[in-house]
C-alpha cells in the first residue's frame, strides 16, 4: 500500500514549538531554535569520558511515570537520577524521544526539534540534562539521519511541492527500478525499496519501512539541515548521539548502497562540527556489520579517528552466550581475534541485551540455529532474526551465570552498556507483541504498578511483569537495595571496581590462552604515557558449569602479586612456572597485579 | 678436560638417570652400560653446553641411542638443582634443557645457520628468529622434550635417535611449502649425521635432533574440547531422570555443549592435510598384493592380542571375516604419506581453526614403517576410535550404566558422522570405502585391547565394547553420510 495522506500537521504538537508552525515567504518552514530554550549546564570536562563510562540504556516510556498517565516520561526519569548515580552509571542512552507517529518505536521521527508530547517537552529534556550533569551523568540519544517519518513536515512539503525548497529533500524518481543492487532489509513487510506516492505522482526511496522515506543526502541542503539538528540539541547540552542506520545515507547506482565513501565523508563533516564546536561530545555509529567493516566508521587511525567516537560491537554478544553454553572460550576468542585494532580515540560499545531482540544477524546460519535451540525454546521467544528475551530468563535466572555474564560485560574491551532492569534481574513477557516483551515497566517497589506509576493499572502502557519468579513483588529495586547480597548490590559493587581501574576502559587487551578450553583469561593493561600509573588487571573466567583448573603463563609478570579486586585478598606471587588457579563452576576472578617492591605505603 | 671425556666420566650417573626419564624407551629392562657415541661442545667452558648422543646397552643387538643436552658449571644455582646429574672435577653437570641461558644458544645457532662439530643448525626458508627469548621445558610427551621460547617458538628435541630424517620435520616442511593452514609453521631444525657410527654407505645416516616451529599460543587440544562436550551431555542426562519425570534422555544434538560443528571442521582440516600431503609427496594406487599384506598384518596383530586377552575370542570369527574382506576389494586403494598416529590428542584448536601436530607416525614402529605410504583411511579410523574413547572415558558416577552407554554411543556416532561429513566436503567421503575403513577401525580397536590389557585394565571395556558393536552392527547402517545436522535417532 502506498503512503496515504494523513493529517498534514501533527495536531498533538499544538501549543509547543514545532517545525512548520509558520512558513517563510520563500516557502521554508520555520523551525524551533536552541536559543528559544534554556540551556543545560555542561557536564565536567573530560575528553575521553566515553572510554571509561558505564552506559545504561533506559526507555523513557518504561522507567518512571511522573504525571500518572500510565506512560513513563522525562520528568519521571529525572526523578530517578539519584538511583542511577548510586548505581554508578556514567551515561544514559535514550532511544528516540522525538515527536513521532510511533509506527517504528519512535525511530520514525516526524519532528527533529520537538519532544513526543507523552514524554514531555524540550524544557523537560533540558531539565533532565541539567540534573544529570549535576550528578556527573551524561546523556546521549538516538538520532536517525537516514530517513524521517512520512509525517515529517519536510516530507509533506516535498510531496506537495516538487519545486519548493523541500522538493529535493527526498529521493524521488519516475521509475521504481533504480539502485536494484540494494537489498531489502525488512523482507517480511516490504516488497521493494521504492513506493509510489499518489500526491507527487512519483516513487520515493526507502531502505526501511515505506512510511520512512530516505532523505536525499545528494542535496547539500539536507546535509546542512541535519547538521543544524545536531547543533540544536548540542546547544541545549546533550552529550552525544547514537547515529542510527548510518551505512545507508548515500545511494549510488551499481552498488549495494551501503558504506559508500560519500557516507563516510558526511560523517567526517559531522565529527568536525563536534570537534570544533562541541568538544567532549560523542558520536556513536550504529552499524550492524562485521567488526572489520565497522572500524571504517571510526575514520582515519592516523589522526586517532575522525568519524564516530564509538560503535557497537554486535557479533561479540551472541558469542558470549554461545561460549558459555558450549563451555568453550573459542566463540569469544575467535571474534576478538578477528576484531581489528581501532584508532586511539575510538571505543567499542558492548552489551548483553538492549531494547531490540538479541540480534543474530552477525552469526552464521548454523550458529543462529544453535542460539534458537539453546535460548529460544518457545517459538514465541523469537523475533525477526533474534531472540526477544531479557538476560535473566535467558540464563534460567541462574545467579552464577548472571554474575559471570556481567563480569564479562564489564571487563571485555569496550564500554559496557547495561539495559535497564537487568541490574535487578527483571524478567520478560513473551506474550506481548513484537519486542515489547523486554520493554515492560521498571520494577521499583512491590506496590501497585511496581512503583512505576500511580495510574489505574488498566491504563499502564504495558502490563508489569507478574509471574511468581520475575514479578515485581519478588524482583524490585526497593527489596534489592536492602539486601547486601542482591544482584543489584553485587552489580553496583562490580561497576565501582571497574571505575577504580583505568585498565578496563583504557587498557589494551591480550588473551592469555591455556590448555583448558573452558577457561577464558585475558589481560587488560593501561600505562599512562609519561605518568607513573600502570594498571594491570588479569581476568579469568570459567565458562563451564563445572569447577575447572587452569595453568596460566604469567611468566612476563614474574615476581608480581595478584590481588583479587572485590576482596583485596593477596594470592601467591607469580613465579617462572605456569600459575595454577582453580575456579568454581561459572566462577571468575579479577586480579590486579602489583609489584610488592614498588608499594609505597606497605 | 675435553668435553668428550666429560661425558665418559658421568656414564655411570647416566646409567642410573636415564631409566628415570619419561622419554626412556627401554623401561623395565636392566641397563648394563652407557657409552658416548659423539659429543659436541656448543659453548664453554663455564657454563658449557654439550650436545651428546649416547648408546644404552640393554643387551639388544641394536642398542637404543638417545640425545642429551648437558650443561656444566663451576657453581650450579639453586634454581637448577633439580637438573643435577653428576659432579666431575670442579664442575657440576646437569640437564641443560632446564637452563634458559644455555637453551637460548640453540636459537642463536639456528638463526646464524651454522654447522658446529657435525651439527647443522638451520632456519626454514623465509624464517627470521628472535634469539633473545627465554625457554622453559613443557609437556608430558612420551618420546620428546619440548622447549617453549617466550610463548613464540617451540623446539621439539627428539630423544630417541634414529637414522633417517624425522617424518615430523619432513611432513611439516612439505605441508608448509603447500601453504597448509592446519599445521604449526616450521621455523628451523637441528640435524646431523651418524656416519662415524654407521660407517659410510650404511643408508641414510641423517639424524633429526630438533625441530623448531611457531608456538600456537592459547590452543586447547581436541581431547579436552571433546570431553568438555561429553561432560556437558552427561550432566544434562543426570537432570532428565526418566524413571521419575518421564523426560527422555537428552540427545547430543539438543544440548548446548554439542561438539558436532567442531568435529565437522576437524574433518575438513584432516582432509585438507591429506590432500596437501598427496599433492606435495604423491599418491599412488596400492601395488598388487598390498591388500593381502595389509590383511595379513591385521590377522597377525589379532593373533598377538588373542594370546593375551582370550575374551576377545568371542569376536574372532567376525574380526577375521572383516579383515579378509579387505583382500577382495576391487576398487583402487590410493596410498600416500599420512599422519600415522591421529587422535584427538594430536589436534589443537586455535582461534583460527584446527591444527594437526606430531607427524612422527606410530611411536613404537621403526622409521621405515612410519614413513611408508598408507591409506589415509588409517588416520580417519584413528580419529573415529578417538571419538569413542572421548565419549566413554569419564567416570561413571552414579549414572545408570546402560543409559550412560546409550548416551555415549549417540555422542560418538553424531561426532563420527560430523567428522566424516566435514572430511567429505574436501575429499571423497571415507564412508564410501566402508569395508577398508571398518577393517582399520577394528584393527585399531584390537591394538587398543592389547594396550589397555597391559597398561590400563579399567579402560579395556572401551575397545571391547566397540568391537562387539562394530562386528554386529552392519556397516551401511552406521555410515550414513550427511546426518549430523538432522534429527538423529538410534
Amino acid at each position: 500500500m502506498s503512503a496515504d495522506v494523513r493529517n498534514e500537521t501533527p495536531s498533538d504538537l499544538e501549543g509547543v514549538p514545532h517545525t512548520g508552525e509558520a512558513v517563510l515567504p520563500d516557502g521554508h518552514l520555520v523551525e524551533p531554535q536552541a536559543d528559544d530554550f534554556r540551556h543545560a549546564a555542561a557536564a565536567p570536562r573530560d575528553l575521553h569520558w566515553y572510554k571509561r563510562a558505564v552506559f545504561y540504556e533506559v526507555l523513557v516510556r518504561a522507567f518512571h511515570d511522573h504525571d500518572g498517565n500510565g506512560t513513563g516520561d522525562l520528568r519521571g526519569l529525572t526523578r530517578k537520577l539519584d538511583y542511577l548515580e548510586w548505581l554508578g552509571v556514567d551515561c544514559l542512552w535514550l532511544p528516540p524521544f522525538y515527536a513521532s507517529p510511533l509506527r517504528d518505536g519512535g525511530y520514525d521521527i516526524s519532528d527533529f526539534r520537538a519532544v513526543l508530547p507523552e514524554f514531555g517537552t524540550v524544557e523537560d529534556f533540558v531539565e533532565l540534562l541539567n540534573e544529570a550533569h549535576k550528578r556527573g551523568i551524561r546523556v546521549v540519544t538516538d538520532l536517525v539521519m537516514n530517513h524521517t517519518s512520512d509525517q515529517h513536515p519536510w516530507f509533506q512539503e516535498s510531496r506537495r511541492d516538487p519545486e519548493g525548497p523541500y522538493g529535493d529533500f527526498y529521493v524521488w524518481n519516475d521509475k521504481d527500478t533504480g539502485y536494484s543492487d540494494a537489498r531489502i532489509i525488512f523482507v517480511d513487510t516490504e516488497a521493494s525499496n521504492w513506493t509510489y506516492d499518489p500526491v507527487r505522482g512519483q516513487f520515493y526511496w526507502h531502505r526501511f519501512f515505506s512510511h520512512q522515506p530516505d532523505l536525499n543526502f545528494e542535496n547539500p541542503e539536507v546535509g546542512e539541515a541535519m547538521i543544524d539538528v545536531l547543533r540544536f540539541w548540542l546547544d541545549l547540552g546533550i552529550d552525544g548521539f547514537r547515529l542510527d542506520a548510518v551505512p545507508y545515507l548515500f545511494e549510488e547506482e551499481g552498488t549495494n548502497c551501503e558504506n559508500l565513501p560519500r557516507t563516510h565523508e558526511f560523517l567526517k563533516r559531522c565529527r568536525k562540527v563536534v570537534d570544533d564546536e562541541y568538544p567532549d561530545r560523542v558520536l556513536l555509529a550504529e552499524a550492524n556489520q562485521w567488526p572489520a567493516d565497522v572500524v571504517e566508521y571510526f575514520g582515519d587511525p592516523a589522526v586517532g579517528g575522525d568519524e564516530a567516537h564509538m560503535a557497537f560491537h554486535f557479533p561479540l554478544m551472541p558469542r558470549i552466550f554461545m561460549a558459555v553454553r558450549r563451555e568453550s572460550r573459542f566463540p569469544i576468542s575467535e571474534i576478538l581475534a578477528q576484531t581489528p585494532p581501532i584508532p586511539s580515540g575510538a571505543q567499542w560499545g558492548i552489551f548483553l541485551r538492549n531494547h531490540d531482540e538479541l540480534t543474530l544477524e552477525m552469526v552464521t546460519d548454523e550458529e543462529r540455529d544453535y542460539m534458537y535451540a539453546e535460548y529460544a525454546t518457545d517459538p514465541r521467544m523469537k523475533a525477526n532474526i533474534g531472540i526477544r528475551r531479557r538476560l535473566a530468563p535467558l540464563l534460567d535466572n541462574d545467579r552464577n551465570q548472571l554474575e559471570l555474564f556481567t563480569a564479562l560485560l564489564l571487563s571485555l574491551p569496550g564500554s559496557p552498556v547495561l539495559y535497564y532492569g537487568d541490574e535487578i534481574g527483571m524478567g520478560d513477557n513473551i506474550w506481548l507483541g513484537d519486542r515489547d516483551s523486554v520493554r515492560t515497566p521498571m520494577q521499583w517497589t512491590p506496590d501497585r504498578n511496581a512503583g512505576f506509576s500511580t495510574c489505574d493499572p488498566g491504563r499502564i502502557y504495558l502490563p508489569v511483569i507478574m509471574d511468581p519468579v520475575y514479578g515485581y513483588q519478588a524482583i524490585n529495586v526497593e527489596a534489592q537495595s536492602n539486601s547486601a547480597q542482591s544482584l543489584l548490590n553485587w552489580t553496583r559493587r562490580m561497576i565501582h571496581v571497574r571505575h577504580e581501574h583505568p585498565a578496563f576502559g583504557l587498557g589494551d587487551f591480550t588473551e592469555l590462552g591455556s590448555s583448558n578450553p573452558s577457561v577464558l583469561a585475558y589481560r587488560r593493561h593501561y600505562a599512562e604515557a609519561g605518568a607513573d600509573s600502570d594498571d594491570l588487571v588479569i581476568c579469568v573466567n570459567n565458562l563451564s558449569r563445572f569447577p575447572q583448573p587452569v595453568e596460566l603463563d604469567l611468566s612476563e609478570h614474574e615476581g608480581g602479586v595478584p590481588v583479587e579486586l572485590t576482596g583485596g585478598v593477596r594470592f601467591p606471587a607469580i613465579g617462572e612456572l605456569p600459575y595454577l588457579l582453580t575456579l568454581p563452576g561459572h566462577g571468575f576472578y579479577w586480579f590486579q597485579i602489583i609489584r610488592p617492591e614498588t608499594e609505597r605505603d606497605a | 678436560m675435553a668435553e668428550a671425556d666429560l661425558v665418559e666420566t658421568i656414564t655411570e650417573a647416566l646409567r642410573v638417570l636415564l631409566p628415570e626419564q619419561r622419554w626412556f624407551a627401554g623401561k623395565g629392562r636392566p641397563v648394563h652400560g652407557v657409552r658416548a657415541l659423539r659429543t659436541t661442545e656448543l659453548s664453554g667452558p663455564d657454563p658449557a653446553l654439550i650436545h651428546a648422543v649416547v648408546e644404552v646397552d640393554q643387551g639388544e643387538a641394536q642398542p637404543d641411542r638417545y640425545q642429551l643436552l648437558l650443561g656444566a658449571r663451576g657453581e650450579l644455582p639453586d634454581s637448577l638443582g633439580h637438573a643435577w646429574v653428576a659432579a666431575t672435577g670442579d664442575r657440576a653437570v646437569y640437564q641443560a634443557e632446564h637452563d634458559p641461558e644455555l637453551t637460548s644458544l640453540l636459537l642463536g645457532l639456528m638463526a646464524e645457520g651454522v654447522e658446529v662439530g657435525g651439527l647443522r643448525f638451520t632456519t626454514e626458508p623465509g624464517a627470521t628468529l628472535d634469539t633473545g627469548l627465554r625457554s622453559r621445558p613443557v609437556g608430558a610427551d612420551q618420546s620428546n622434550t619440548s622447549l617453549v621460547f617466550g610463548q613464540t617458538y617451540i623446539l621439539k628435541l627428539f630423544r630417541k635417535v634414529d637414522t633417517g630424517r624425522s617424518p615430523d620435520l619432513e611432513l611439516h616442511r612439505a605441508l608448509a611449502a603447500r601453504g597448509c593452514k592446519h599445521i604449526a609453521t616450521p621455523l628451523g631444525s637441528i640435524e646431523g649425521d651418524l656416519d662415524e657410527v654407521m660407517g659410510p654407505g650404511g643408508g641414510d645416516s641423517t639424524v633429526t635432533y630438533g625441530m623448531l616451529t611457531e608456538y600456537l599460543r592459547g590452543t586447547a587440544d581436541g581431547w579436552a574440547m571433546a570431553t568438555t562436550s561429553v561432560r556437558d551431555l552427561l550432566a544434562e542426562d543426570m537432570r532428565a531422570d526418566g524413571s521419575t519425570t518421564g523426560v527422555e534422555h537428552p540427545h547430543p544434538e539438543d544440548v548446548g555443549g554439542d561438539f558436532a560443528s567442531e568435529a565437522h571442521r576437524l574433518g575438513q582440516a584432516v582432509a585438507t592435510v591429506h590432500a596437501d600431503l598427496a599433492a606435495a609427496l604423491g599418491s599412488t594406487p596400492a601395488p598388487d598384493g598390498y591388500l593381502d599384506t595389509l590383511a595379513d598384518e591385521m590377522h597377525e596383530k589379532l593373533d598377538q592380542v588373542l594370546a593375551q586377552v582370550p575374551e576377545l575370542g568371542a569376536h574372532e570369527p567376525a574380526l577375521r571375516a572383516t579383515f579378509d574382506a579387505v583382500r577382495d576389494l576391487t576398487a583402487p586403494v590410493p596410498l600416500q604419506r599420512v599422519h600415522g598416529d591421529l587422535h584427538l590428542g594430536q589436534v589443537l584448536r586455535s582461534v583460527t581453526g584446527w591444527v594437526l601436530i606430531d607427524f612422527e607416525g606410530e611411536p613404537m614402529a621403526p622409521l621405515a614403517q612410519r614413513v611408508a605410504p598408507a591409506s589415509p583411511l588409517r588416520d580417519v579410523a584413528g580419529m573415529l576410535r578417538s571419538f569413542d574413547y572421548a565419549a566413554n572415558h569419564l567416570p561413571l558416577g552414579d549414572a545408570d550404566p546402560q543409559q550412560r552407554a546409550v548416551v555415549a554411543l549417540e555422542w560418538t556416532i553424531r561426532n563420527q558422522d560430523a567428522f566424516c561429513d566435514g572430511y567429505a566436503q574436501v575429499a571423497s567421503d571415507p564412508r564410501e570405502q566402508h569395508v577398508l575403513l571398518r577393517a582399520f577401525e577394528l584393527s585399531k580397536a584390537v591394538y587398543e585391547v592389547g594396550y589397555e590389557n597391559g597398561n590400563r585394565p579399567t579402560w579395556l571395556q572401551i575397545p571391547m565394547e566397540a568391537i562387539a558393536r562394530l562386528t554386529t552392527d552392519p556397516a551401511p547402517e552406521q555410515y550414513r553420510p550427511g546426518v549430523y545436522s538432522d534429527q538423529h535417532d538410534l
